[in-house]
């Protein structure tokens, strides 16, 4: 059982991708903003396998939040998902750490695989 | 008021019919005196005795306004707090999670259960609005197969009847609301109905009709770049970005064709930022030739742009233009050179570095240089030891990895 | 003697009426505006603009004096808004107390060297910082001694920003997250009709002399609220509330009566006389060109919207001004009546300044618009309204005491007066509740609009008075105490009260 925390700002994608990921094998925790997020982290002294998020938020954006993230002992792997298809904040995204990234409108599979992917 | 037989009840009754009488007199006496005075009264208080009846009213009907907006605006918060959830659980259900999905049955053979749908209050047309927009805004979050089935429904559940009502109401807002759903989901209009509108009075609804076209017409859909004679403002360029961008299954033409021959130079300096995306390397030539263009701005855009695709072979010729043209032209130059970095102009660079009076060009000159590896490959470089204070600094600014600009 | 008495009531009651008249047109085409711009909200998607390569960049530019208690989360919010292309700079103003080491040690800043290009003069910029964390890597730190000005820090600002527009702020301003987005809007709708040049080089300076004809917009603003009964955490704003006590809350019936029916009128005739210093959003070249901020101008937000206006003007620049009509930027209202008549004394004096610097432009024809219009309103509807009030009380108390006012019509014309103002401030409620149901119940709607029956007894003559105020002291030349971050002159006080006789 694999634990995966999405932040994400809109209300629809965590029950989108709480559909696309099977619930028999990855537990999904959701939070709307950056400082519910940091908090949830925190409290769970950064106990998640792996992490995907947005990148503009209220209280802290994404980048903020893998800085955090990749700048810990055991990095916990990153998927960014934006609709900023902005090359410059995708790069951005990938220095600071990001291990991949996927642009809104999501294609479910790819989604599956590449979380697959990261938690093999 | 004779059937009262309680004597104090009809005594009191008789004093308050009384007080009634007086009252009603009094009103008449004080309606006696207004019209007295304002027939008596000179002009300009006459327009303020009309004005005081204008101010109470309009200030009664701004309350009454403010009323009624927030209690609708309550109303529907209210209904669409209880359908929202609804809908997305049976999108959800419904919808994402369709067994067949797992099957790789094409989207368009999938028969959806509309039955659970039928439970929502759909003889509405906010209710059905609402679920329009979920539906649209389920799309922006997910493509693909999902996304087909999204529009299955919305088409299954005869919801687009209501955005070609939509699409014929004789208010220019509906009208592109309409064209804004039918594009976002993907819909087909017939080029009859939308040609109409993009000769439209209103500039929005031109505007509108032009990107649906793009994204929806069958037939040549860039058709607009050859006739558009009104200028593409930056805002109609973000969203014709978009759409172009983001339409699969759209043959992207060679955009050097409008660069040479459009004489509208919004539609030539937007054909330039498609070429850089696309990554157009046949369009170089044709930008070369717009080098020759009067229009600074456009020549500008075009020396961004060559710099942008990396063009190797335009570099002498930039350098060749560089002294006569207005600093914005140069300073596009100076970059340029830093983004193709082919190092072959490093000696021009030096030169503007140390001996440019404008601070920009300076700045950018530096700038291309570290981009050129220059400073990298000669640190010891007696130049770099001697320069001025200023320009150390300049230097020191753009070698710097923390700072982009 | 008779005669004399005549002339000067004529006068008098054509001056209230042309004000009465005026407010009565800005409230039509200030409904028209807000009528457009919820048709075009309907249906345009902002989003758009995020995921855009040709998105505008944008410097947000924010001076800090001695802000150390809120200053991370106040920068922490002006980083999150959404945009991509855009830098925050932050200047740091000589602070006296710990804002500058607060920032460095949250932001993981560095001392960095900076190609810092002088275009406008300002006190000594003494050093620059960016983070080592590339997740805020859109700051900039500047420390700069004090120039005892916000225009002096933000003047630095304008010079270290590397975007062609920028938006300038108070740090201690909570903005609304979707700010730059929908501000920068107007630049774009307009902005390919801008004044580009074409045609022949000049062979004398090599300069295209010949331009389109188009209008450039120079700078937009938006409108502006009291925060002090918002809920507000860590710079975002929770829950919007108008405040409780009754001196902001007045403020907040003002601001919405200022912005939503005053300048988003004058923007519908392209005629805006002044941008706020709160929250505006200016195109950098021509700001540049104009000379930036003047820092010893008490009403520098003013003084610069005229100094640009006017160099489009002298270079045969066509230009526009527009202001929407949502509110994106809660800010701190004086709470008492201490700082409040500061604020208001400095609006005075600021006023009085431009009215004097700018008397060149005021009824030349040169300057269209600008010259014939705006400023003449400003010189007589602003400047001149708290001076003629308080002559007209004064005659108005001369005659009652030589028995020679006429109770009846007098009374008529105050109840008109005082009805008509009532009806233009709730009218201004009414079109800001259409653009957006602001606060959570009718009952705080009806509680703002009520308070436009007070108004005229209490808060106008305060607002009067400490005009007067601020005049004297331009006249005399007196300096004032207070230098440094005072809040910045919005709107200038309205609907004076006309005493006809």
């Amino acid at each position: 059982m694999k634990k995966i925390l999405l932040i994400e700002d809109d209300e629809i994608m965590p029950k989108i991708v709480a559909r696309i990921l099977p619930s028999t094998e990855y537990r999904l925790e959701h939070a709307s903003n950056g400082k519910e997020a940091l908090q949830l982290l925190e409290e769970t002294s950064y106990a998640y396998d792996l992490i995907i998020t947005d990148i503009m938020m209220p209280y802290a954006n994404g980048f903020e939040i893998l800085s955090k993230i990749k700048h810990r002992d055991r990095p916990i792997p990153v998927i960014i998902i934006s609709n900023a298809g902005n090359e410059d904040m995708i790069m951005e995204g990938f220095k600071l750490g990001a291990d991949d990234f996927l642009k809104k409108p999501i294609l479910p599979a790819e989604l599956l695989i590449r979380v697959k992917k990261l938690l093999m | 008021m004779s059937q009262i037989d309680n004597p104090t009840l009809s005594a009191s009754v008789e004093t308050v019919s009384s007080y009634l009488e007086t009252a009603f007199t009094s009103v008449k006496a004080a309606t006696r005196f207004l019209e007295n005075t304002f027939l008596n009264a000179p002009i300009t208080i006459q327009i303020a005795m009309v004005f005081i009846i204008i101010a109470i009213v309009t200030t009664a009907l701004a309350y009454i306004s403010i009323l009624r907006n927030r209690y609708r605006g309550y109303r529907t918060d209210k209904k669409l707090a209880r359908l929202c959830p609804r809908i997305d659980n049976l999108l959800i259900d419904e919808v994402l999670s369709h067994p067949s999905l797992q099957q790789h049955v094409p989207p368009d053979e999938i028969q959806l259960n509309i039955a659970p749908f039928e439970q929502l209050p759909l003889h509405r047309r906010w209710a059905r609005q609402a679920l329009t927009g979920r539906i649209i805004h389920f799309r922006r979050n997910v493509r693909g197969n999902i996304g087909l089935l999204l529009r299955n429904l919305y088409m299954q559940l005869d919801l687009d009847n209501d955005t070609l009502k939509k699409l014929k109401s004789r208010h220019w807002e509906k009208k592109v609301q309409a064209l804004t759903e039918l594009t976002s989901l993907d819909m087909f209009i017939s080029d009859v109905t939308i040609l109409p509108m993009t000769n439209d009075r209103n500039r929005e609804l031109r505007a509108a009709a032009r990107h649906a076209y793009i994204k929806l017409s069958k037939n040549e859909p860039f058709k607009f770049f050859d006739i558009a004679k009104e200028p593409l403002l930056m805002w109609d360029q973000v969203e014709l970005f978009r759409t172009i961008t983001s339409t699969e299954n759209i043959a992207i033409p060679n955009f050097a064709r409008w660069i040479i021959y459009s004489g509208n130079k919004s539609v030539i300096s937007f054909c330039l930022k498609l070429v850089v995306y696309y990554n157009q390397h046949n369009a170089v030539p044709a930008i070369l030739r717009l080098l020759e263009t009067k229009d600074h701005y456009l020549r500008a855009d075009a020396i961004n742009c060559l710099g942008k695709l990396r063009a190797r072979i335009a570099e002498d010729k930039l350098v060749a233009l560089y002294s006569h043209q207005p600093i914005p032209c140069q300073i596009e130059i100076l970059k340029a050179l830093g983004r193709i970095g082919s190092g072959e102009h490093v000696e021009f660079l030096k030169t503007e570095f140390l001996h440019a009076t404008d601070f920009d060009l300076r700045k950018h000159a530096a700038k291309s240089l570290v981009r050129n590896q220059w400073v990298s490959d000669h640190p010891g470089d007696e130049l770099l030891s001697s320069v001025s204070q200023e320009n150390l600094r300049i230097l020191r600014h753009c070698m710097n990895p923390l700072i982009k600009y | 003697m008779y005669s004399l008495k005549i002339l000067l009531s004529t006068l008098i009651f054509i001056y209230g009426a042309f004000i009465l008249l005026m407010y009565g047109i800005l409230a039509v085409l200030s409904y028209r505006s807000i009528q457009l711009f919820r048709k075009h909200n309907s249906f345009t998607d902002f989003n758009q603009l995020l995921e855009s390569p040709l998105a505008p960049g944008i410097s947000v530019i924010a001076p800090a004096f001695n802000e150390g208690l809120t200053i991370i989360s106040n920068v922490r919010s002006l980083l999150t808004l959404n945009y991509t292309r855009f830098e925050v700079i932050i200047i740091n103003d000589g602070s006296t107390d710990d804002t500058l080491n607060k920032l460095i040690k949250a932001f993981e800043l560095i001392e960095i060297e900076f190609a810092y290009h002088e275009r406008i003069k300002t006190q000594p910029v003494r050093r620059f910082f960016k983070s080592i964390n590339i997740a805020y890597e859109k700051l900039l730190v500047i420390d700069k001694i004090n120039g005892k000005s916000k225009a002096d820090a933000s003047n630095a600002g304008i010079n270290a920003a590397s975007f062609n527009y920028f938006l300038c702020t108070d740090v201690d301003s909570v903005l609304e997250k979707d700010t730059l987005l929908r501000m920068v809007k107007p630049f774009m709708t307009e902005e390919l009709r801008q004044t580009k040049e074409v045609g022949e080089p000049c062979p004398e300076c090599g300069h295209v002399h010949v331009t389109e004809d188009s209008k450039r917009v120079i700078a937009t603003g938006a409108t502006l609220r009291i925060a002090n009964s918002c809920e507000v955490e860590e710079g975002e704003i929770l829950r919007v509330r108008p405040p409780m006590n009754p001196l902001p809350r007045f403020q907040e019936m003002e601001y919405v009566r200022s912005y939503v029916l005053g300048k988003v009128g004058w923007s519908m005739m392209n005629s805006v006389p002044n941008v706020s210093g709160g929250l505006g959003l200016f195109d950098k070249e021509i700001a540049i060109k104009a000379g930036g901020y003047d820092s010893k101008s008490f009403a520098e937000d003013m003084d610069i919207v005229t100094r640009m206006s006017a160099y489009m003007m002298d270079n045969h620049q066509q230009y526009a001004i527009r202001y929407i009509p949502t509110t994106q930027c809660w800010t701190e209202g004086p709470p008492n009546m201490t700082i409040f008549g500061r604020q208001r004394t400095r609006w005075g004096r600021g006023l009085s300044e431009i009215m004097n610097m700018h008397s060149q432009l005021i009824f030349n024809p040169r300057y269209k618009k600008l010259g014939m219009l705006v400023l003449p309103y400003n010189l007589f509807f602003e400047f001149l309204a708290p001076i003629i009030e308080f002559v007209g009380l004064i005659i108005y108390l001369y005659l009652i005491f030589t028995h020679q006012v006429y109770w009846l019509y007098a009374t008529i014309l105050l109840i008109f007066a005082y009805l008509y103002s009532v009806m233009i401030t709730t009218l201004a409620i009414c079109w800001d509740q259409l653009t957006y149901r602001y606060y959570r119940s009718w009952r705080e709607v009806m509680g703002l609009a009520l308070m436009a029956y007070l108004e005229p007894f209490i808060y106008h003559p305060l607002i009067m008075f400490f005009a007067l105020r601020g005049y004297w002291f331009f006249l005399t030349g007196k300096k004032t105490p207070w230098g440094n971050m005072q809040r910045q002159g919005f709107g200038q006080p309205t609907a004076p009260f006309p005493k006809l006789k």
